[in-house]
């Protein structure tokens, strides 16, 4: 037999473990009991979180994974992975800041300028700053290319008009991360360009929309003759798509919704107390199946870390992994509201309520599934 | 982490394919034979177990009409319920073993069917467009493809499990045998569907992998009976993960 040399390893060693024991004090210490998001009602669950980044970003938490020159540690995207399991199982404690240390700080740093990188990465390593995205529109949702929102020069700088639509944290957020076409083109991917706008500029105006995921997930945010430096510009003039693709890639691996399915999962017998003993065995089974699929998401999501890492992944592979996990997302909702119905406390019970009303929005948020059901099938028909 | 076979594994694997592919179904067993595959010790060696692991693969690919894995790691018998009960007369890695190298052969399969059903829609024409051009196609094959890569992965941890002596390697095995069964029945309900007519033919290799895939996805277990095992050994405690005992 030839000498083979084992390499398979499922374990994510000790610095991935130790880290994940880290936030889990963490957590256990500064979030109040029953704590769901900070996407509420109640101001004082902004406030946890916003308090909770700066937290993180003291013990170099919070960018975990960016290079030391920016504030983070130069973490292994293993130990990025423990911390996106760690927020997201526990209500996403960073509130809307888990889109500037994912991809906004990520994509300024490969893309803009000197000035750029010095005015925006500090705030977001620091925790105390939020972004909001500006792709969406009336008529430009997963057909984005389509967008009407425009930006003319006008002296130095440039004038943005349009609006933008389900806008998430666009009441809270201090920067939009926004995409607007600078010239008209063939190709409607051509011509489009990056701005880095802030909130608080003349013409901005943010109307909140109600929602069945809960305040602040879903707003409008309208631009009138919005005026923003040539600094506003984030990468090349008209090359604003390619931006865009990247990070559209870096959001699709950038959840890990399989870690709150799991957990809830994992806590229901807890819970439920005695009621377990007396569920349905199709539920129990229905449960065992759901944990099944917890493990297969986990592991895509793995597999995409992996390839990105060797540099070898390809859309169609984080595309596999959202299809898989959004639907994880909204069977496991359905089994753990069949489950919270027969008792589990009031604490439990809400926790799977917001898991519920959230599961919603997993097959449409951050490119919906159809479109990843169409990446997927263009990888593999490709003809090579 | 390295959730992949290591190269050399691999590459026996597509040695394997090849040279099954050359042989044909009359000389399959005798061609493992002379690619060593009686030879490998998957319970002592961990490098002869990722090897054997390419192999099933590479038979259920070919559709190789004999039961490799239990060949490679005989328990004396089938797996019965009795193998899972604590007490069992088998060494419980054993059995973890021969339900995962089962899979990885059923895996093989998939991977077939999936490549026939991409090679067929590419070429077949309706409407005046090839099938792969229709969305519904695409959605179809897409579904389909979710299914084969999740086993792919659940086969690697389930081997990782057992292979490195894993108390929790029998749940692993189930867990990965619960889908990969589902996964079967898209795999081939969405491979069917596209071959249409021509994929019940037999000059259609569609036809007899799809036959074959039979005795692995009924025998030890079926869809049912694996859910159901499954959910009795895990009742309240849930499969070994991120919020498992051990790491909490």
């Amino acid at each position: 037999m030839i000498a083979y040399v084992p390499l398979m390893d499922f374990s994510m060693g000790q610095d991935a473990a130790g880290l994940r024991g880290e936030l889990r004090a963490l957590i256990d210490e500064h979030l109040p009991p029953g704590f769901l998001g900070a996407f509420t009602d109640d101001p004082a669950d902004l406030a946890t979180a916003q308090r909770f980044c700066g937290i993180l970003a003291e013990r170099g938490l919070l960018c975990l994974a960016w290079p030391p020159e920016y504030g983070g540690r130069g973490a292994s995207a293993w130990e990025q992975t423990v911390v996106r399991e760690e927020m997201w199982a526990h209500h996403e404690p960073r509130g809307a800041q888990y889109m500037g240390v994912n991809w906004v700080g990520p994509t300024i740093m490969r893309h803009g300028t000197a000035g750029q990188r010095e005015r925006h990465l500090p705030p977001i390593a620091r925790g105390e700053v939020i972004w909001c995205q500006g792709f969406s529109e009336p008529d430009a949702g997963s057909d984005l290319a389509s967008l009407r929102t425009s930006a003319r020069r006008d002296g130095d700088g440039w004038v943005i008009s349009g609006q933008k639509v389900w806008t998430s944290y666009a009441t809270m957020a201090q920067w939009c991360f926004l995409l607007a076409r600078t010239t008209k083109a063939d190709r409607r991917q051509d011509g489009l360009t990056v701005f880095l706008v802030p909130m608080d500029a003349p013409g901005v105006e943010v109307r909140p929309i109600g929602c069945l995921m809960g305040p602040h997930h879903l707003n409008e945010v309208f631009l009138s003759d919005v005026r923003v430096g040539a600094d506003a510009v984030l990468g090349t003039e008209g090359e604003g798509w390619r931006v865009v693709q990247e990070v559209l890639s870096f959001e699709r691996v950038g959840i890990a919704r399989y870690a709150r399915c799991e957990r809830l999962l994992h806590d229901a017998p807890a819970a439920l107390g005695d009621a377990w003993a007396e569920a349905p065995d199709e539920l129990r089974v229905r449960w065992t199946r759901a944990l099944t699929h917890c493990r297969r998401a986990r592991l895509l999501a793995y597999r995409v870390i992996a390839l990105q890492d060797a540099g070898t992944v390809r859309p169609g592979d984080a595309a596999a992994y959202r299809i898989a996990v959004t639907r994880l997302d909204q069977e496991s909702a359905e089994v753990l509201m069949d489950l919270a119905a027969l008792g589990g406390g009031t604490r439990f019970q809400e926790e799977v309520e917001d898991h519920f009303r959230y599961s919603h929005a997993a097959t449409v948020a951050s490119g919906s599934i159809d479109i990843q059901r169409v990446l997927l099938a263009r990888e593999l028909l490709a003809v090579s | 982490m390295n959730t992949e076979l290591s190269k050399e594994a691999a590459d026996y694997g597509g040695q394997a394919s090849r040279a099954l592919a050359a042989a044909g179904e009359d000389r399959a067993v005798a061609v493992l034979g002379e690619l060593g595959a009686w030879d490998l010790d998957p319970r002592g060696d961990a490098d002869d177990l990722e090897a054997a692991a390419a192999l099933c693969r590479s038979a259920g690919y070919r559709a190789v009409d004999h039961p490799v894995a239990d060949r490679l790691l005989p328990l004396g018998g089938p797996v019965t319920q009795a193998h899972l009960e604590p007490g069992g007369t088998a060494d419980p890695r054993d059995v973890a073993l021969v339900l995962t190298l089962q899979c990885w052969t059923l895996l093989g399969m998939l991977d077939r069917a999936i490549d026939l059903t991409r090679e067929h829609v590419l070429v077949r024409r309706q409407f005046g467009r090839p099938l792969a051009e229709q969305q519904g196609v695409r959605f179809q094959l897409s579904d389909a493809e979710v299914e084969r890569v999740g086993v792919e992965m659940l086969a690697a941890y389930a081997l990782w499990s057992a292979g490195s002596g894993r108390p929790e390697a029998v749940d692993d095995a189930l867990a990965l045998r619960l889908a990969a069964l589902e996964a079967a029945e898209t795999v081939f309900r969405t491979a069917h569907v596209l071959h249409g007519a021509l994929g019940f033919c037999d000059e259609a290799p569609l036809s007899w992998l799809s036959r074959r895939s039979q005795d692995l996805r009924r025998r030890p277990f079926g869809p049912s009976a694996t859910r159901d095992l499954l959910a009795r050994r895990i009742d309240g405690r849930g499969l070994t993960g991120l919020y498992s005992e051990e790491n909490v």
